[in-house]
């Protein structure tokens, strides 16, 4: 035995606004209609069925993936001053870093350069052969850095070029979203590779700056127990 | 609730490029994202490369996020918009490699988490599911999804009309034409049994 208004009425039964009136009136006709009562009783039934789904564990999965630079050194404060910069333009971290480097380890002035590290300056010759060397050896590290980063904006060029031409053709919503990925992939590795530079150039600066000031210890205690 | 347990601030952390901040804010909704890709796509697989994709997407706008909208809603709005392109590219890699018609729900492959062969105590809540996923797999995407919104996420008729760009009306018939449809097809595993 069928009923013509099962459908009808369930599917209203399963709305989320129904007015009071409305179900005394589904009310009314399931107390006295079997198959529609009957019918309501089973898909309550599936519906609670569903519900019976037990949450399962996520499996082991790398939730960075890939979308953040590397951290091997999550401490290091030069590692905050770059994850901090992910959405300043590469230009502007640039200059920032050319600015960094130039204001850390070398201060220069009329006579040529210095290195800043406390009262401890001393101008003795074999300092300032030292000096001189770190002088080339950073200007070089400096220009390879610039070179590579120069690289990578030409070719980003090439491509902003291919890809707007691309995009006149055929505009989608998509091609927006890939050109988005596309150029924040390559901002992070832009930002990678300079901060890779930065750590290796601050951590040879470091390393001379040490040795250069023992020299200078040297040279002192030499002068002194002269 | 301490401010750096907030959504807000996680999200507002994350892009500012804390990859901690990140991480916090993936786990608090990964189970979620990923029990629905069970359910929609029928196998652990699917599921995960769905998940990966939505937290993908999740990253990429992030900084499209307007405060006013809730996070969660925001995001299951993303984890849908993904489910139906993969059920799209899916079906399109489908057609090219088979010429024959299928069946819409046919997509994804019923295949449980759990081999048929698994010791029976084993199973437990996990033979549940799989009778869910039974059921579901068999439902054309539409209709999957509808279940998915309404049963799982809890949404209203109105904000399923919303995601689905569909009138609230067709939600509703599409909701109990699926629950129909489900009813049958539990009816027709308990006359087998
Ligand atoms: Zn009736």
């Amino acid at each position: 035995m069928s009923c013509p208004k099962t459908d009808h009425l369930l599917q209203e039964y399963f709305a989320d606004d129904l007015a009071p009136f409305a179900r005394e009136e589904i009310e009314k006709h399931l107390a006295t209609c079997a198959h529609c009562s009957e019918e309501l009783g089973a898909l309550m039934q599936t519906q609670s069925s569903l519900r019976q789904w037990q949450e399962q564990r996520v499996p082991h999965w790398d939730r960075r993936m890939n979308l953040f630079p590397a951290e091997g050194k999550p401490q290091s404060v030069i590692a905050r001053f770059f994850s901090g910069l992910q959405w300043v333009p590469t230009a502007a971290s640039f200059a920032m870093l050319a600015i960094l480097l130039l204001n850390v380890s070398v201060v220069s002035g009329d006579q040529g350069f210095s290195i800043a590290f406390g009262a401890a300056a001393k101008n003795s010759l074999n300092l300032q052969a030292e000096l001189a060397a770190l002088q080339s050896q950073q200007q070089s590290e400096m220009q390879a850095l610039i070179a590579r980063v120069e690289d990578r904006l030409d070719s980003n060029n090439v491509r902003l070029l291919q890809a707007v031409m691309e995009q006149t053709q055929q505009t989608t919503s998509e091609n927006f979203e890939q050109m988005y990925s596309y150029f924040e992939q390559q901002r992070l590795l832009d930002l990678q590779d300079m901060r890779v530079g930065y750590e290796q150039l601050v951590n040879s600066d470091y390393e001379t700056i040490r040795s250069l000031q023992q020299l200078a210890n040297f040279v002192s205690y030499e002068g002194s127990s002269r | 609730m301490s401010p750096i347990e907030d959504d807000d601030a996680l999200i507002a952390a994350a892009l500012n490029g804390s990859a901690f901040a990140w991480e916090k804010l993936v786990k608090r909704f990964e189970g979620r994202v990923y029990n629905l890709g069970l359910r929609l796509t029928g196998n652990p697989t699917d599921a995960m490369d769905l998940m990966q994709e939505v937290f993908i997407g999740v990253y990429r706008n992030l900084h499209r996020f307007r405060g006013d909208a809730k996070f969660s809603s925001w995001l299951f709005r993303i984890a849908h918009n993904k489910a139906v392109d993969m059920n799209r590219r899916k079906r399109l890699l489908m057609s090219k490699s088979k010429s024959a018609t299928l069946e819409e729900g046919d997509v994804f492959e019923t295949i449980p988490g759990v081999p048929r062969d698994e010791p029976e105590n084993r199973l437990g809540e996990v033979q549940l599911n799989r009778q869910i996923l039974g059921m579901l797999t068999r439902l054309p995407m539409d209709q999957r999804l509808v279940v998915e919104l309404k049963v799982f996420q809890s949404l209203t008729f109105d904000e399923i009309a919303v995601m689905q760009e569909i009138s609230e009306n067709t939600a509703k018939t599409r909701f109990y034409t699926a629950l129909k449809k489900l009813k049958d097809i539990a009816e027709e595993h308990h006359v087998l049994s």
